[in-house]
């Protein structure tokens, strides 16, 4: 039996009743991403200090030594999370030889957790795309089918994770770029509520709606790994004072009461007959389990794309505004003054879709646009949280399809932007209202794609999450 | 409608520079993107007031304190052109 089969809760307690080595699971991580590196997953791995650190916590734990909750596993950070001494690219030319002075403060409480991180995550160059076609370095492939997109940005943390190349990873969810590729890959992705995870050492693109958060192969692995990230920090004013729970807590407590929201807005013609079904036959398993489904309206939801393609393009413009060819990253070989030196370091290193980005925002933003674009939005953003929490009034939870249609092809929709920014249409809507919610797989369609189904819940209560994603994870643990 | 202008004043406030050709691209997926945009004007907002959000009563300020952080090295290591611990751009002033 391979450890990688796995999950990571199952090897953990395998690393701490002396069973394995946290040597032995790196080495065997190094072996599967050796085998799949094909899928152009990972942008940067460290195989030698990995081994060292391994051979460390194995030391410390067989001294009974004491040891950090995720002590010996091995994980991957999305390529825009800072890790001290690492190069962090964020799958951009301008930062090809960035290396990270600090470490963000998730990644500073894994390391802390004696997790080990042994590489970097490929993702769309600044987080901005669906596809993880828009990286510097080149697409990630769909480990389920290569031929297809694994989603993003996050899809090389889906993807290691999907491949076994690793026991969890980070990803960070600006519009859907945790639960998209965790839908396409199948594997179990959260996007928790807007502060419950600092955001320091992240690299900015959105500031009012990124957010990090893990991705594993299951629901248990995923709470253990938020339990580690999440809190507040000082180095971060956005993030939460709000308690940390133990997120595993509830996993078992099963679904008897549960109310199930269930809005007819994220039921769309869009959605794929497949799609609709796995998702009808989620929602009549959690009746017969014993839970209340809900009739739940959410009239303004339809605007929330277009909310988020205004308040994400500005803060994304402002926050690149900082990529000059001076502080950081990449300067241009030859430019007539400092102006000049700011126009060509600009064009030359950041890619199309990045450029698009900062020329919306920069619309949206511009003199005479503001009021109508920007405040108009923020306006509407608020419209849409207070739908989302009157509806968290009458439903404990509410589940949708994470995405219309399984994981499509190389190069389908790398042509048509807005055909590629629909395809978050149903993930938006949470980094909108700022709750959490979380994407896991519940069926595969006729091609063997997997389907994904997003539970969402009220603001820091990601516990009814885990624990509703559980109960039917466990109950289809056969179908997997 | 966004022009071709439009795109030329945009890139130039972006700091970017485009061909005619990936300028004239723009025009077309500005608007396209911009017509998505147009549904936030369906949505009534006159009740919608934003001041109270200004302030996240949630949130806490960092104290005043005189802390350890990067040294100048640090910051200046990752800088394409460096000396002395200082960023290095070209002459912007020019002598007399």
């Amino acid at each position: 039996m391979k450890y990688l089969d796995l999950s990571l809760s199952e090897v953990l307690d395998l690393l701490n009743a002396g069973k394995v080595s946290s040597v032995e699971l790196v080495t065997e991580c190094f072996d599967r991403i050796n085998e799949t590196s094909d899928l152009n997953a990972l942008n940067s791995t460290y195989k030698d200090e990995a081994i060292k650190r391994a051979r460390e916590i194995d030391e410390r734990r067989k001294n009974g030594e004491s040891v950090g909750a995720l002590a010996g596993i091995p994980i991957v950070l999305k390529d825009n999370i800072n890790y001290l001494g690492t190069k962090t690219t964020c799958a951009s030319k301008f930062l090809e030889n960035f290396v990270s002075p600090y470490s963000a403060t998730c990644a500073e409480r894994l390391h802390a957790a004696d997790a080990i991180v042994i590489g970097k995550a490929n993702m769309d160059e600044f987080a901005m795309g669906s596809s993880n076609e828009n990286s510097a370095f080149g697409a990630v492939k769909n480990p389920v089918d290569n031929t297809r997109v694994p989603g993003g940005s996050s899809g090389g943390s889906a993807c290691t994770v999907a491949a076994r190349q690793c026991f969890a990873a980070l990803g960070t969810d600006t519009g859907g770029s945790i639960r998209e590729p965790s839908s396409f890959c199948g594997v179990v992705g959260i996007k928790p509520t807007y502060g419950r995870v600092s955001r320091y050492g992240v690299v900015a693109f959105a500031s009012s709606l990124d957010q990090v958060g893990p991705i594993t192969r299951t629901v248990r692995d995923n709470a253990m790994m938020l339990n580690v990230i999440s809190g507040a920090d000082e180095h971060d004013m956005t993030s939460s004072r709000v308690s940390v729970p133990d997120f595993t807590s509830k996993l078992e407590a099963g679904v008897k009461g549960i109310k199930i929201g269930v809005a007819k807005q994220f039921f769309t013609d869009a959605l794929s007959g497949e799609v609709r079904n796995a998702l009808d036959k989620a929602i009549e398993w959690y009746k017969n389990a014993g839970a209340e489904i809900v009739e739940i309206d959410l009239p303004s939801l339809v605007t929330a794309l277009a909310v988020y393609y205004v308040i994400s393009s500005a803060e994304a413009a402002s926050n690149l505004a900082r990529f000059d060819g001076v502080k950081y990253g990449r300067r241009a070989p030859e430019y007539t003054d400092i102006v000049d030196l700011y126009f060509k370091s600009r064009t030359q290193g950041f890619g199309a879709e990045v450029k698009r980005r900062i020329m919306l925002g920069n619309y949206v933003l511009s003199s005479g646009y503001y009021d109508a674009f920007y405040r108009k939005a923020k306006r509407v953003q608020k419209v849409i949280r207070n739908e989302f929490n009157e509806a968290f009034k009458l439903c404990d939870v509410l589940i949708s399809p994470t995405t219309a249609t399984t994981a499509f092809k190389l190069g389908e929709k790398a042509n048509d932007c807005v055909a590629m920014y629909l395809t978050d249409i149903f993930t938006v809507p949470i980094n909108i209202a700022g709750v959490p919610a979380l994407s896991m797989p519940c069926g595969k369609d006729a091609n063997g794609l997997p389907i994904g189904m997003q539970i969402i819940a009220k603001h820091f209560d990601e516990e009814t999450i885990y624990q509703v994603a559980n109960a039917f994870e466990t109950a289809h643990k056969e179908d997997k | 409608m966004i022009t071709i202008d439009d795109v030329k004043k945009l890139a130039k406030l972006s700091r970017l520079e485009f061909t005619d050709e990936e300028a004239a691209k723009f025009v077309g997926e500005l608007e396209a993107t911009l017509k998505q945009v147009d549904a936030i004007n369906k949505v009534d907002v006159s009740k919608i007031d934003l001041i109270e959000d200004t302030i996240n009563a949630d949130t806490d300020l960092r104290r005043d304190e005189i802390i350890p952080s990067l040294t100048s090295s640090e910051i200046v290591a990752n800088a394409p052109e460096r000396e002395d611990g200082a960023f290095l751009v070209p002459v912007t002033v020019a002598e007399e």
